[in-house]
């Protein structure tokens, strides 16, 4: 009996572990080859009028990069403020664990706040800044908790070594804290910017159009993005789609799966160096 | 001569916990005062209200007057960060900031407004010269603090406090988790700094204190037992309590 227990759990075990494995080396395998085949330069670089995909891919980046660069931040001073400042109160634990659940909101609830608060409201419309306010609701709280956990990590030793030399606290974050906290902080960032990469939901109302023409000149225009354009031609060609969506799709998967990858890197080469 | 340091009836308490009652203790210049006791007495709770470092403990409250110089460091008006520069601190466990050897010297330093490279690396080869580190380091002063072993990350650590130019130095068993031979060296260097600041070094090891120290002090429960030159107190002390724990009867 017990030697049949010791085969058949391993082997019960391992089961999902498989499945998962195929799923995504199914995904892979029938997305990259076809997609590979239809990605080539002048896809790229060619204009979406002239059945390229250049303003989308473009307008991805805008849209990943403002909403970045407004999230990290506010979302690392929010965690500063948590973990340095604030006193140790339920309201503290309170206020994380809202964060913390703000994670796992699903995106078309940001994509309807969005349009109806960003959109409507304050009157910015259907726009690169919509939609960058938007993802940074949504990347907010993944920087938030990832940073606070960050800076929670960094021994208190370091904090007293500074303090004792005379160091104004300002002072202890910036030099002492800061850095040590730096590659819990990148990857923090690096995750927050994988949840949104292939974000759909949250930028369809807010910021995406299906055409236009160019790249947009000021953060009140809309924008194309690689997902929206894929989502209209899945929808516009029912059945029967070859190339182009598969390339896209493909795109897509390379900017998840490499901003994954990095976020890996540097928290195993930047693993506990004291 | 007036005290450097004096301390007047300080209490404090770590929430309902009193640690340390009525107790007051002049500190004189330019000495090495050794604070023995048994664990638990209050020892570090003394060092850590002489430079405020107390007020980082949650629920820790602090009564009394505590004079350097004169003046009450508890004052409102006192800036901290300027106090803890003339009251330097050296902890019990080597704790090098995560930065080069050569930053955690002149860390100090620039944070109290020293800009110019030269004058910063004149300080880092005259502290390290001090803790005798400077031969062992000097070829890699950009590297990693933490590649230091323990002894040699705790003498930086007394460097790093005194680029400073503190004038009162705490240290809080800084030997207690090294080998004999840094113990050795740290020593000495408590006996000679104790000729140019006042040093107070907190200590479980009773003849390290005979070793060091111009003065020492018995700390028993929170209370001040006995205090005087360490020679007297060692060879004849008064109180009862104090004999026996220095006989090594308990604690």
């Amino acid at each position: 009996m017990r030697r049949l227990d010791e085969k058949l759990i391993p082997v019960l075990l391992s089961t999902p572990v498989a499945v998962l494995i195929l799923c995504l080396l199914w995904i892979v395998v029938s997305i990259g080859g076809e997609g590979i085949q239809a990605l080539n330069w002048s896809l790229l670089t060619s204009s979406v009028l002239e059945g390229g995909i250049f303003e989308s891919m473009v307008g991805t980046l805008y849209m990943l990069g403002g909403a970045v660069a407004l999230a990290t931040p506010l979302g690392v001073a929010t965690a500063v403020y948590l973990v340095e400042y604030a006193a140790e109160s339920r309201l503290n634990h309170l206020i994380i664990q809202a964060v913390n659940n703000l994670a796992g909101v699903p995106s078309i609830i940001f994509g309807l706040f969005g349009y109806a608060f960003f959109c409507r409201f304050l009157g910015l419309g259907v726009s690169l800044l919509s939609g960058w306010l938007t993802l940074v609701c949504m990347i907010l709280p993944i920087i938030v908790s990832g940073s606070v956990e960050a800076i929670s990590m960094v021994p208190t030793s370091f904090r007293e070594a500074a303090l004792a030399l005379g160091a104004p606290k300002w002072r202890v974050v910036k030099d002492v804290v800061l850095p040590a906290a730096a590659p819990g902080l990148a990857t923090s960032v690096i995750l927050g910017v994988g949840r949104v990469a292939g974000e759909t939901a949250a930028i369809l109302f807010t910021s995406s159009v299906y055409l236009m023409r160019g790249l947009p000149s000021t953060v009140l225009e809309p924008v194309m993005t690689l997902t929206y354009h894929l989502f209209v031609l899945l929808v516009a060609t029912p059945g029967g789609m070859t190339g182009k969506p598969f390339a896209m799709a493909l795109l897509l998967l390379g900017l998840v799966v490499s901003l994954n990858v990095l976020a890996y890197i540097i928290r195993v080469y930047y693993r506990r160096r004291w | 001569m007036d005290p450097k340091i004096e301390v007047r009836e300080l209490n404090v308490w770590y929430g309902n916990h009193h640690v340390l009652k009525d107790l007051s203790i002049k500190i004189p210049e330019r000495r090495v005062l050794a604070i023995i006791g048994p664990s638990g007495c209050g020892k570090s709770t003394l060092l850590m209200t002489l430079n405020r470092m107390i007020e980082l403990v949650e629920g820790a409250r602090v009564e009394g007057r505590c004079l350097l110089d004169g003046v009450d460091i508890y004052n409102p008006g006192i800036p901290l960060t300027e106090l803890r520069r003339r009251v330097g601190m050296v902890f019990q466990k080597p704790n090098p900031l995560p930065k080069s050897i050569y930053e955690n010297v002149a860390y100090g330093p620039k944070v109290h407004g020293v800009k110019d490279r030269r004058k910063l690396d004149e300080i880092v080869e005259n502290c390290l010269k001090v803790v005798g580190l400077w031969d062992e380091v000097k070829d890699r002063l950009n590297k990693s603090a933490f590649e230091l072993s323990v002894g040699q990350q705790q003498r930086l650590c007394i460097a790093r406090a005194l680029a400073v130019k503190p004038e009162v130095l705490l240290m809080d068993e800084p030997c207690s988790a090294l080998d004999p031979m840094n113990t050795r060296i740290i020593e000495k260097l408590i006996c000679s700094l104790g000729r140019e600041l006042t040093v107070v070094v907190v200590t479980h090891n009773i003849q390290q204190a005979a070793r060091v120290s111009d003065f020492t002090a018995f700390i028993y429960l929170g209370r001040l037992v006995e205090y005087g030159p360490t020679d007297r107190l060692f060879e004849s002390p008064v109180n009862r309590l104090t004999r026996d724990y220095i006989s090594g009867e308990f604690g």
